[in-house]
């Protein structure tokens, strides 16, 4: 295979976004045009590339990027296997969908352009990610869904929380990559390059330090701790549901908040590394930690995009700890099934807003199941796949292989993943309840009808692979499935998820049916265990203690010894040097001349 | 064809488009200078895709057609073709100070002239011979005092070229003497020639060092280096503004090929050390003043004089290294940083000449509001202000970042120190810049910005450039080969 076809699955994107940045303004208007057709095209050329790779594993070059020789060879590479087109086959197909569901949602926004060409460069980067062969090209390009990520949550930056939404994202991403940054340079220097094969093929030749390899795993980890928003990094992504609902539909659930999840199965060759236990052992208990704790949250949340947000938290640390328990089958497999059913109910919580009149409260929805019939079945078949309905939803296999993974793997991880198992049901049934039953309990809800059909397309669409995404006969096609191991497997996992879903539903049920307000009042959970406002009063606790010390420092030392002693040399030589520019011809011979034997003096002092 | 074709390919255009000066009186005299542009970028694909290296040479023994100089012929292409856009650009402002009614001006002899100037600067990149050297120098120095006082009613104009003048003589007079010195010990004028009696050198070191210690006075001034920049802020400031932008890249250009050939047998002979020394001390004094000096300037066209000498101070930190470090050599590093140092200032140099233009001003206040006046050029300028200070992924980083790779390899830690501390002064002023158009609001009725699509393209393409080689060095990175 060459590197053309990747290439341009990769590229098409960015022209498209470079293309409606250069459109002159009256012609703006062809922006959504030119952004979906290089979607479409790239969905296209993705079943192509699927379709021709098979089962192989291959790397190929564009071309040499950076050759500095001996230190660094950096090629543009494309890593391709099960995996990457598998991944690329979600990214390039959801966004397809939320591209045509845009269409109609941002028909009336002013920032069209704007907007599209955000999502056509957010395709550009997500690309870079999955198709790289190499670390250093994958930090860039995960900068770059940084950026657009940014962008896009900020799409209304007029409005202030959208602005502090992004900015808060953009940062918390940072602070992980600043991680995963100096994870990538440690590997390189352990194994002297930066290439997935290259450093598989350099630690299995050889034995790296442990201490070392643990720590470069972690730090690699930092970065999918801030992309894919993990605990203690996963502050960013609530409040990045001020982006609009498409936005978040494909990145903050479906495709880029799943990067870190994708980045590493990619280096799960080093977890499988007998030196690396320590390293996986923190992974799996972040990611069930993540889970836990996000479910909890979520319980208490009155905002749809917020308790869907926290549901893709929670998933996401379901995936975390597949990782962590080396079952990366387990942990795509879900990530996959994962993008359709939690971007269909985003898309729909999206139809549902725009039909409310851009309410988001479920307080004050209800009754919505007359009102949209065809929204909320859609829906209620990607809440079914959500809280894993058995046999005939895709969340529901997929779950399972972690809960196996995690009860072969032992210990108190397989608890924490039934009980938000269990917790699962009981938000999800407690939202549907809320939103769908009873009456309408504002003027958005009773004046709701049902959305045009561009919208309900895409949602129609992902309720298909919601069902069927699970069954072995379709996702055996685009990714490996973990090995069904028939004789051992245990019952356990199945009879507690069953127990799980039975007992959420039920009680979400007793609950919240025929209620108009919160029975429950929790202000741990509804406050998010008040990790914001520690990190906000830790930050400016902390910034006035490093403040202060740095203030005496400076003064008693920096100050006093050395910016006095400093600048006063550079003021003495500032101003010498002014003086001697006086502009007087004359002068400037006799400092030549002067200049002339002092290099004289020193050429024949060297004899 | 052979190499030498092209420098009489533009000293032809250069006297044709004078004889339609002379003669076609009622002509426009832009068309001369897009005449000259084109004949210009004509001359440049010759380079790029007639030239035959391996022709045998009818001037060989004095004329090289190696890499390097090809390198440095197609940088004086690409600088006199930039010159000349700006000079189109500039034409009312220079028309101004002139006296003649108006399509009278001489501003036909000053399209004409960065001709005469391309052709000796590609004189000079292919001269193996100390003859032919000094005369393709002077050359282009002549031409140079000719057409820096050219605006003869600006009085800043008639002194820089006065003190250009003097000085400059001063400084060949040194050169030429070292020159005289080198041939009367070897004996010869030829550059090979020389290195081989200097390998063998077994007599007393004294005369070397003298000899060494002359042409770095000479040397040094053309490119810059410290303490033999004095002349750069004042001639920078009072020349008309393309003749600026030709001075400080294609002039220093000029300086380093030179030096570089000049110094090849000193380095193979007993006193390397000595010559190595000497360029650190040089780097060092140079990378000190033009960064102390440029952060109080005020005064745009000033700021980028003492950025130049900077920038010289770099590039003769690279040759101080002497040996190659990381794959890469200091000769290839030298070609590579006035690569993309041609670029970038130029960039900065476009700007200027259209802010200059409309607002009759140099000064940095001049630049103030930029970004809500013009944000396309505020874009162009932000981009030459961070390749300048060395930020990754412009063009600017990799002459920096291989220079301190050279400095480091070679283990000369003062000057690595010193070096660091330099480029980190040089974003405290180039961000000033950057500061002055985003930050300040703009002076109350500024003019509006106007320029043509000809100077629209120029800057759009430097910006392409400066973009493109920042994230794919590949390009120039061929030169670096040790």
């Amino acid at each position: 295979m060459t590197a053309l076809l990747p290439a341009t699955i990769l590229f098409l994107p960015l022209l498209a976004a470079a293309k409606i940045l250069l459109l002159p303004k009256p012609m703006k208007g062809l922006a959504p045009a030119v952004s979906v057709g290089s979607v479409v095209l790239t969905l296209i050329l993705s079943l192509v590339l699927w379709a021709k790779t098979g089962s192989d594993s291959t790397t190929v070059t564009l071309g040499s990027w950076i050759n500095l020789g001996d230190m660094l060879q950096l090629n543009i590479g494309f890593k391709i296997n099960a995996l990457a087109t598998g991944m690329m086959l979600v990214v390039t197909f959801i966004g397809t969908l939320v591209h045509l569901f845009s269409l109609a949602y941002m028909k009336d926004d002013d920032g069209k352009a704007r907007y599209f060409a955000g999502l056509s460069l957010f395709m550009f980067s997500m690309t870079g990610i999955v198709l790289a062969d190499n670390l250093a090209m994958m930090f860039i390009f995960w900068e770059l869904v940084g950026v657009s990520s940014y962008l896009l949550i900020g799409h209304w930056f007029e409005k202030n929380s959208a602005a502090e939404a992004a900015k808060k994202a953009f940062l918390t991403n940072r602070i992980g990559d600043f991680g995963f940054m100096i994870g990538i340079l440690m590997l390189w220097k352990a194994t002297g390059s930066v290439t997935f094969d290259g450093i598989e093929s350099a630690v299995r030749g050889m034995t790296v330090d442990p201490g070392w390899l643990t720590a470069a795993i972690l730090c690699i980890f930092c970065g999918a701790v801030g992309k894919s928003a993990q605990l203690p990094l996963h502050v960013w992504l609530p409040d990045a549901m001020e982006g609009p609902t498409p936005v978040s539909a494909l990145i903050h659930a479906a495709t880029m908040v799943a990067a870190g999840v994708y980045m590493m199965i990619r280096v799960s060759f080093l977890l499988a590394l007998p030196d690396a236990a320590t390293a996986a052992h923190v992974i799996a208990w972040t990611g069930g930690l993540t889970a836990l704790f996000a479910a909890l949250c979520a319980t208490q949340q009155n905002d749809i995009k917020k308790i869907l947000a926290y549901s893709t938290l929670s998933q996401l640390g379901y995936m975390v700890m597949a990782v962590g328990l080396l079952a990366k089958e387990a942990a795509f497999f879900h990530l996959f099934t994962h993008a359709f059913f939690k971007a269909l109910l985003f898309l729909g919580s999206g139809a549902i807003i725009y039909a409310c009149h851009h309410e988001q409260d479920i307080w004050k929805m209800g009754g919505l199941a007359r009102k949209l019939p065809r929204t909320t079945l859609t829906f209620l078949i990607g809440t079914a796949a959500l809280i894993a309905v058995p046999f005939v939803t895709s969340g529901w296999y997929s779950k399972e292989t972690i809960l196996h993974a995690a009860h072969a793997h032992g210990g108190l991880l397989f608890y924490i993943g039934a009980g938000t198992a269990f917790l699962t049901a009981f938000y999800m049934t407690r939202l549907c309840v809320v939103a769908f039953l009873g009456t309408p309990r504002a003027h958005g809800a009773d004046h709701a009808h049902e959305v045009p059909k561009i919208m309900l397309l895409p949602l129609v669409i992902l309720a298909v692979p919601s069902v069927i995404g699970g069954f072995s006969f379709f996702a055996g096609r685009f990714l490996t499935l973990p090995p069904a191991d028939h004789d051992h497997a245990s019952h356990v996992p199945m009879i507690a998820s069953l127990i799980a879903l039975a007992s959420g539903v039920s009680l979400g049920w007793l609950l919240y049916r025929g209620r108009d307000r919160d029975p429950v009042r929790i202000s741990l959970l509804a406050r998010k265990f008040f990790i914001d406002e520690l990190y906000a009063s830790l930050v400016s606790w902390g910034q006035d203690a490093v403040a202060r010390i740095i203030h005496y420092v400076d003064i008693l030392i920096i100050d006093g010894l050395g910016v006095r002693g400093l600048s006063g040399l550079a003021a003495v030589v500032g101003g010498g040097l002014r003086r001697l520019q006086g502009g007087n011809l004359q002068a400037y011979g006799f400092l030549f001349g002067c200049g002339v034997v002092v290099l004289l003096f020193i050429a024949l002092s060297l004899h | 064809m052979p190499a030498y074709f092209l420098e009489i390919a533009i000293v032809l255009l250069g006297l044709g488009l004078l004889m339609v000066d002379a003669f076609a009186t009622t002509l426009d005299r832009r068309l001369l200078g897009h005449l000259g542009i084109a004949g210009v970028a004509a001359v440049l694909a010759g380079l790029v895709f007639g030239v035959d290296s391996s022709a045998s040479e009818p001037l060989w023994g004095f004329y090289a057609t190696d890499t390097a100089a090809l390198f440095y012929k197609g940088l004086a292409l690409v600088c006199t073709l930039l010159v000349l856009v700006l000079a189109l650009e500039y034409a009312p402002v220079l028309e101004s100070y002139r006296d003649g009614r108006p399509g009278r001006r001489g501003l036909g002899e000053f399209l004409c002239l960065p001709l005469f100037l391309c052709a000796g600067l590609m004189w000079m990149a292919s001269m193996t011979d100390l003859l032919g050297l000094f005369v393709a120098l002077e050359t282009v120095t002549i031409t140079f005092y000719v057409v820096v006082a050219y605006m003869r009613r600006n009085l800043g104009s008639l002194e820089a070229g006065v003190k250009y003048l003097i000085l400059g003589a001063l400084s060949t007079g040194f050169l030429l003497y070292g020159l005289a010195w080198l041939f009367g010990l070897t004996g010869q004028t030829n550059l090979a020639a020389i290195q081989t009696v200097l390998v063998d050198w077994k007599g007393d070191t004294t005369p070397l060092l003298f000899t060494m210690a002359l042409l770095m006075v000479g040397l040094s001034f053309k490119v810059g280096a410290a303490p033999f920049q004095f002349w750069i802020p004042d001639v920078y400031q009072g020349a008309p503004t393309p003749i600026t932008a030709f001075l400080s890249v294609g002039s220093k250009a000029a300086g380093f090929i030179v030096l570089i050939r000049l110094l090849e047998p000193l380095l193979a002979s007993p006193i390397r050390h000595a010559v190595l020394l000497m360029l650190g001390v040089l780097a060092g004094a140079t990378l000190i003043v033009g960064n102390l000096a440029a952060i109080s300037q005020s005064n745009f066209k000033r700021l980028l004089a003492y950025s130049s000498i900077a920038h010289a101070g770099f590039l003769l930190m690279a040759l101080a290294a002497g040996q190659p470090a990381g794959g890469v050599s200091p000769n290839g590093v030298v070609a590579l940083y006035l690569g993309t140092y041609l670029v970038m200032t130029m960039l900065a140099f476009a700007v200027l000449v259209i802010v200059r233009k409309a607002g009759g001003s140099d000064e940095l206040t001049a630049f103030n509001g930029l970004s809500q006046r013009s944000p396309f050029l505020a874009f162009a300028l932000v981009l030459a202000m961070a390749s300048l200070a060395g930020v990754p992924l412009t063009a600017g980083f990799f002459g920096k970042f291989f220079s301190l790779v050279l400095i480091a390899g070679a283990g000369q830690w003062a000057l690595l120190t010193v070096a660091v501390v330099a480029a980190a002064c040089g974003f405290y002023y180039y961000f000033k810049v950057i500061r002055c158009m985003y930050w300040n609001d703009p002076v109350s009725e500024a003019p509006p910005l106007v320029f043509s699509q000809l100077t629209r393209v120029a800057i759009i393409l430097l910006c392409v450039a400066v973009v493109v080689l920042g994230v794919y060095p590949k390009p120039l990175t061929c030169l670096l080969a040790p």
